[in-house]
């Protein structure tokens, strides 16, 4: 199963190589969606982990030992569907395709399992309908 | 084959043939242009995308004492204040000063929420039947000794509000795209550097000016849908420029004509005026509007025929800052609507800035007007002109090449 999970790790736990401990002790695939690490500073993960379900919560229950923050509700893109108007202006600068216009209809559609959170949609919107929820 | 007059004793029987003209486009191909101009009275087009050359006139209705106002701020927004009185204009990009000091937003950060809010947004809001705060300063004289005032207004408190949009309803526009390697922040929205994605604005063949590129049915005193009110063409537009280059059908390859559209903002819907705001560029306006065709003959028709895939833009880069961009050749309206358009080999996502779904309804809902009986046609008082020359201080110029590559 994949579970998508935001990661925290303070100062002293950023030198880990976590993704490596993940696949060797725990046969989880991490697939880093976004990060923000830097030396000395604490450091963000957003993954998105595959594996066998006992083995994820394991992996989870293991790396919060380790002081590293786990939550599972990530960042998400939420879009107003009353303010927004169909204008399309997003669906240019969405790397991943998350955002598209429906061939037919020309409606926005968000496909939220593509969505990578660049948060690049949001200062484009010229009527301000994207924001995060977190 | 038929008169305005003979159309609009049509409608009041709601016996009128309307078809959008999306359902012309489609209908046309297996009936045939002589079949269709029989059965066909009116066709309606529709667009909705920022028009940032609209605005709106004010009349307060006097003080007592009475003012001359010199500066006002409507929402923080500064209207123009040079005529008559207590007569303002408002225009839609005109950015704010300062945020509504209203109680309940004493919390928000004023600063930030200022900066991307301008006229088109209070424009909305008076329209949307919200009141705002005005702050006024006069000049005193002996007919006018007030010399400040504070109040709030609504649409229902004002004698007169009005639209009135110098430039709307560009004929074709261009696709903006960045060769260079910064990020650009446009009134297209941002452009990533090194072709990293490109923006048209015109939703393409279903936009009222591709329909009649001539300018043969329409003229000024049509009467429009505008903001989900009812309008008029009150005079070419700024930078009217109908001798850009055009295609065999009579489109043309880039900017062409433009209208100025007038209509009573009391009547409209703020569904269909909206504020926008583009990063690091401005504030501006989203405007729907609607003009009615009617098919005086089969011409008419076959003007109206064409498709996405029979209308070009020129793909022009950004990031060279001057009057006359360079350009990367024509693209199709087909094609942009694909999401994907080829330049220099480079596959390139587009998007549009219009919105295509919004200008559909758009023609729909000025459809069901005319089908219901609620909205007449009018005859031109005065056509507009074909023959205006572009001076110097153009933005996109003739220069454009008619190079074109299916």
């Amino acid at each position: 199963m994949k579970k998508r999970v935001t990661l925290i790790f303070p100062k002293r736990s950023v030198h880990m190589p976590i993704t490596y401990r993940l696949a060797k002790d725990f046969n989880v695939a991490a697939n880093i969606i976004r990060a923000q690490v830097a030396p000395n500073q604490i450091g963000t993960l957003v993954v998105e982990l595959s594996g066998d379900i006992d083995q994820l919560d394991a992996a989870l229950e293991w790396m919060q030992s380790q002081n590293i923050g786990v939550s599972l509700a990530s960042r998400e893109i939420v879009i107003d569907e009353e303010i927004c108007v169909d204008c399309g202006l997003c669906t240019g600068v969405c790397p991943t395709e998350a955002l598209t216009l429906h061939p037919q209809t020309f409606q926005l559609t968000f496909t939220r399992s593509r969505c990578v959170v660049c948060e690049q949609c949001i200062p484009t919107c010229p009527v301000q309908a994207i924001s995060t929820n977190l | 084959m038929r008169t305005i007059a003979e159309i609009n004793e049509k409608i009041q029987r709601q016996q009128a043939i309307v078809w959008t003209a999306e359902e012309l486009k489609a209908r046309v191909g297996e009936m045939g242009i002589d079949r269709a101009a029989a059965t066909v009275d009116v066709v309606t087009t529709g667009t909705f995308e920022p028009m940032e050359s609209s605005g709106a006139i004010l009349n307060l209705g006097q003080t007592d004492p009475p003012i001359k106002i010199r500066q006002c701020w409507i929402d923080g927004v500064p209207a123009y204040a040079g005529f008559g009185a207590v007569d303002l204009y408002l225009g839609a990009t005109q950015v704010a000063e300062y945020a509504n000091d209203a109680p309940e937003l004493e919390d928000r950060e004023n600063v930030s929420r200022s900066i991307v809010r301008g006229g088109g947004h209070v424009i909305s809001d008076l329209i949307g039947g919200k009141s705002v705060q005005l702050r006024a300063l006069g000049q005193p004289t002996d007919c006018y000794p007030r010399t400040s005032f504070e109040t709030t207004i609504t649409r229902e408190t004002i004698n007169q509000f009005y639209l009135f949009n110098p430039r709307n309803l560009y004929q074709n526009f261009v696709v903006g795209v960045n060769g260079g390697d910064r990020p650009l922040f446009t009134y297209l929205g941002p452009l990533q550097p090194r072709l990293g994605n490109a923006v048209y604005s015109n939703p393409g063949a279903i936009s009222p000016l591709w329909n009649d590129p001539d300018l043969q049915t329409i003229g000024i005193g049509t009467r429009i849908f505008l903001g989900g009110g009812v309008g008029y063409i009150a005079w070419e537009g700024t930078q009217h420029f109908p001798l850009q280059k055009r295609l065999p059908n009579r489109t043309p390859i880039g900017p062409a004509a433009t209208v100025a559209l007038i209509g009573d903002a009391k009547q409209m819907d703020s569904q269909w005026v909206r504020g926008c705001y583009f990063k690091s560029y401005g504030p501006s306006l989203m405007l729907g509007v609607g003009v009615p065709l009617p098919i005086l003959n089969a011409e008419a028709i076959a003007h109206c025929a064409v498709q996405d895939s029979d209308l070009v833009a020129p793909v022009v880069d950004f990031s060279i800052p001057r009057r006359v961009r360079p350009t990367f050749g024509l693209v199709s309206y087909a094609q942009l609507k694909s999401g994907r358009i080829s330049i220099e080999g480079k596959p390139v996502r587009v998007a549009p800035l219009a919105s295509i779904a919004r200008s559909r309804q758009v023609a729909i809902e000025l459809k069901q007007w005319i089908e219901a009986g609620e909205f007449l046609l009018t005859e031109p008082v005065a056509p507009l002109p074909i023959d205006r020359q572009f001076l110097a201080q153009d933005r996109w110029g003739a220069q454009i090449s008619l190079e074109y590559d299916e």
